[in-house]
């Protein structure tokens, strides 16, 4: 972030230009099922001319006026923006209020969530915004439905703007929620550090208090294949009762306690405990993850119709991603597992500074979680 | 694969790196395409914002409603924002103007005065034909309405329809001031075949009791009539002396940059422009001016100057295409896209500059089919202009 602290500094040195450009709200949203997730983006000057900011009354909108207008703009912008689902209305609940600079300056961004009496096929925008103060406002649009993406420009006329959103066919659902599940295992860092806790030791035998190397392929491979496979039958269990919303666990406690596993999982290779069934380890703490992943997948929703394969998909994928890992980890473990370097460092140093890593995450999650 | 990760950025942003998180956003901000940077919270709450300008003020509900039933009250106030709009560049006058008279002209008998106003707004926002619709409308409601006729005269003028545009200042010596007449018409005259004694009236027009507006408009024509016949000396002098009498006439000032930049002079150029950067004509002659230097400070107007010809395409407007070809032109070096801007602007308008750079760009992009229209208008109507004639000769 380096680059972007030395481009706030050169805004600071120079005077900034505007650029004049004609009166344009930003609105982005985005399909997931019955879910909208979006935002509203406002010019600071267009509020002001709206609702009325600047409080003291001295040419000058601060971030203190506008914030204190925040609810008088939520207001406004539920007033004059409605967005409906095949003619039934959503009803949209806004987030917190935050600033946005743009060409032509600073703007109102106002991130919303709305919830669709049914999945989404026929989307409906009608927007008023600004319609009675500056008729040349326009509303940009970029509307956002799985892969695709289409633009549009609202307002104008008063009359709500169609969007056919295509009821995602079967196949495009299934691959969606198999790259999702494939992103979630490369991007959730977690996961893979619980993984690789039980993979270090698995070209390992524990000897009279000693590791020794695992003599022969076969036997690391079946050590592997078993933790493995009880991890994936646990967390695809718990995943998918969570997703069918059978269970359901606050995230804060599912998320500690996944920071929590990697902690305990690292710490058993630098004080052995259980050595010889780390699939009971893989399958308890994977009951776990299986809940952190599903709580990915309910930010997603799952597609009506197709609930059941999108699961089956997202499961897929997530094991397939698990998959690479493993076959990449693996050979070079086992290649490095006789030398004493393997015994002394890596497995335990690199244990202790994944368990390092966890505890941050532990704190950081148990005392303040983002929501 | 983009609607999840972009999704959500913010929810996961706890427990992602700085690059990583770069690479959830980036999508997200390529497709909004004009973001700077990512929304965010300021650090205070006395950080400003936004600083109004004149006018720019919310009013309240009974304010606006007097607007609403009351013509002396809403003519004056959209006359007030038109001339903000002419004097700033800034767009959102004109559709706070609209916004004055749209009560008004959603009624079944529009007064003369909010359609010519309208149309005058229309025509700042270059559409042109929508704008003579309402001219004449205004005319067939009242037939001796001076404004009507010189401002048709001027869109007629802007879309190369030098016959009518005559036709119109005939019809304004009925009742207007004599020296408004002569400059209508001698301008004309001046783009279509009699340069030289279009130019000599108009320095020899007395200038007794001329109004402010009509003496800025002899010099920016003058100005124009002398760079069109190649002395650039004495243009530098009608610009110069015209911008001391409106220092706010942006056109004229546009006109002034481009005389100091076709001799190459960018450092007076900047000077000329200086506290102008905020209207996208002016901030494109500024971006070509330190080009010229060399000056690094132009990457962040460069995209600032993409991002706002962006928004307006994705507006479906064509306020600056002209602008915007040139600046595929001679910043980004982009000729074939350059053409094809000039190309859009071309259906839209045909005053000098827009031969010139359709000339131009047909030129750079090696496409000198692409100049006929171009030069077909300039035979037709027998415009004359120094600054065309190497390209003509080229592409013939």
């Amino acid at each position: 972030m380096r680059i972007a602290a030395a481009l706030a500094l050169m805004l600071l040195l120079s005077p900034v230009a505007r650029a004049h450009v004609a009166s344009n709200g930003f609105l982005v949203v985005q399909v997931h099922g019955q879910q909208l997730n979006g935002s509203i983006e406002l010019a600071v000057r267009d509020v002001e001319l709206a609702i009325g900011v600047d409080a003291n009354r001295d040419g000058k909108v601060t971030w203190g006026e506008l914030r204190a207008g925040a609810p008088r703009l939520m207001q406004y912008v539920a007033q004059h923006l409605s967005i409906g689902a095949q003619g039934s209305s959503c009803a949209i609940s806004f987030q917190t209020l935050e600033v946005n600079e743009r060409v032509d300056g600073n703007y109102a961004w106002l991130p919303f969530t709305a919830r669709c009496p049914r999945s989404v096929q026929q989307l409906s925008i009608r927007y008023r915004l600004m319609d009675d103060i500056d008729p040349s406002h326009r509303g940009l649009l970029t509307l956002t439905d799985g892969a695709t993406a289409q633009t549009a420009v609202l307002g104008g006329n008063g009359a709500p703007a169609l969007f056919r959103v295509d009821a995602p066919s079967r196949w495009r659902a299934f691959v969606e929620y198999l790259q999702a599940g494939i992103w979630h295992i490369w991007s959730g860092i977690d996961h893979l550090l619980f993984l690789l806790s039980l993979l270090l030791p698995a070209v390992l035998l524990r000897r009279n208090g000693h590791w020794e190397p695992v003599p022969r392929v076969r036997p690391a491979f079946f050590s592997i294949l078993k933790v493995v496979t009880a991890f994936t039958l646990a967390h695809s269990i718990t995943l998918s009762l969570a997703a069918l919303d059978v269970v359901r666990l606050p995230s804060r406690l599912t998320e500690s306690v996944i920071a929590a596993s990697i902690i305990v999982a690292a710490l058993n290779n630098i004080f052995p405990l259980v050595t010889e069934s780390r699939a009971r380890i893989a399958f308890a703490f994977g009951l776990l993850h299986g809940f952190g992943f599903a709580s990915v997948l309910a930010d997603m929703g799952l597609p009506q119709g197709a609930r059941l394969l999108s699961l089956l998909a997202f499961n897929l994928g997530i094991e397939t991603g698990q998959l690479a890992v493993v076959l990449t980890v693996m050979p070079i473990v086992y290649a490095l597992r006789s030398g004493a370097a393997y015994r002394r460092a890596i497995m335990p140093w690199g244990s202790a500074v994944i368990a390092a890593v966890a505890l941050v995450w532990l704190v950081q999650r148990a005392l303040f979680p983002t929501g | 694969m983009f609607a999840i990760t972009t999704s959500r950025p913010r929810m996961i942003r706890g427990r992602l790196s700085d690059w990583r998180l770069l690479c959830v956003l980036l999508p997200g901000m390529l497709q909004v395409g004009v973001a700077w940077s990512e929304p965010s919270v300021p650090g205070s709450d006395a950080q400003v914002l936004a600083e109004l300008p004149v006018g720019a003020r919310h009013q309240s509900t009974p304010a606006r409603e007097l607007t609403r039933t009351r013509l002396e009250l809403a003519l004056p106030l959209a006359q007030f924002y038109v001339s903000r709009s002419r004097a700033t560049g800034d767009l959102r006058y004109l559709g706070y103007a609209e916004a004055m008279l749209q009560p008004w002209m959603r009624q079944s008998s529009v007064p003369p005065a909010v359609l010519v106003l309208d149309a005058t707004i229309l025509q700042s926002r270059h559409a042109f034909d929508a704008a003579l619709g309402l001219l004449d409308r205004a005319l067939q409601l009242q037939p001796d309405n001076a404004q009507a006729w010189l401002t048709r005269a001027t869109v007629l003028r802007v879309l190369g329809r030098y016959d009518e545009a005559m036709a119109s200042c005939a019809r304004l010596a009925l009742q207007a001031d004599a020296s408004i007449t002569v400059l209508c018409t001698q301008s004309l005259r001046g783009l279509t075949g009699h340069l030289p004694a279009a130019y000599a009236a108009l320095v020899s027009m007395p200038q007794q009791g001329l109004a402010a507006e009509a003496r800025a408009w002899r010099y920016s024509e003058l100005g124009e009539m002398a760079e069109r016949q190649g002395d650039d000396q004495a243009a530098e002098h009608w610009f110069r002396e015209g911008l001391q009498l409106a220092p706010e006439d942006f056109y004229m000032r546009a006109a002034c940059a481009d005389l100091l930049l076709r001799q190459r002079r960018a450092a007076e150029t900047l000077q000329l422009l200086a506290g102008f950067e905020s209207m996208e004509p002016m901030l494109l002659r500024i971006v070509v001016a330190q080009q010229l230097l060399g000056d690094g400070r132009s990457a962040r107007d460069r995209a600032m100057l993409t991002a706002a010809f962006d928004v307006e395409q994705q507006r479906g407007e064509a306020v600056h295409r002209r602008e915007q070809a040139r600046f595929l032109l001679d910043v980004e070096q982009q000729p074939e896209a350059a053409l094809a801007a000039a190309q859009e602007n071309w259906r839209v308008q045909r005053e000098p500059d827009d031969v010139l750079i359709l000339l131009r760009t047909a030129q750079a992009a090696h496409r000198p089919q692409a100049a006929l229209p171009a030069l077909l208008f300039m035979q037709q109507a027998r415009l004359e202009d120094v600054r065309l004639e190497p390209y003509r000769q080229e592409l013939r």
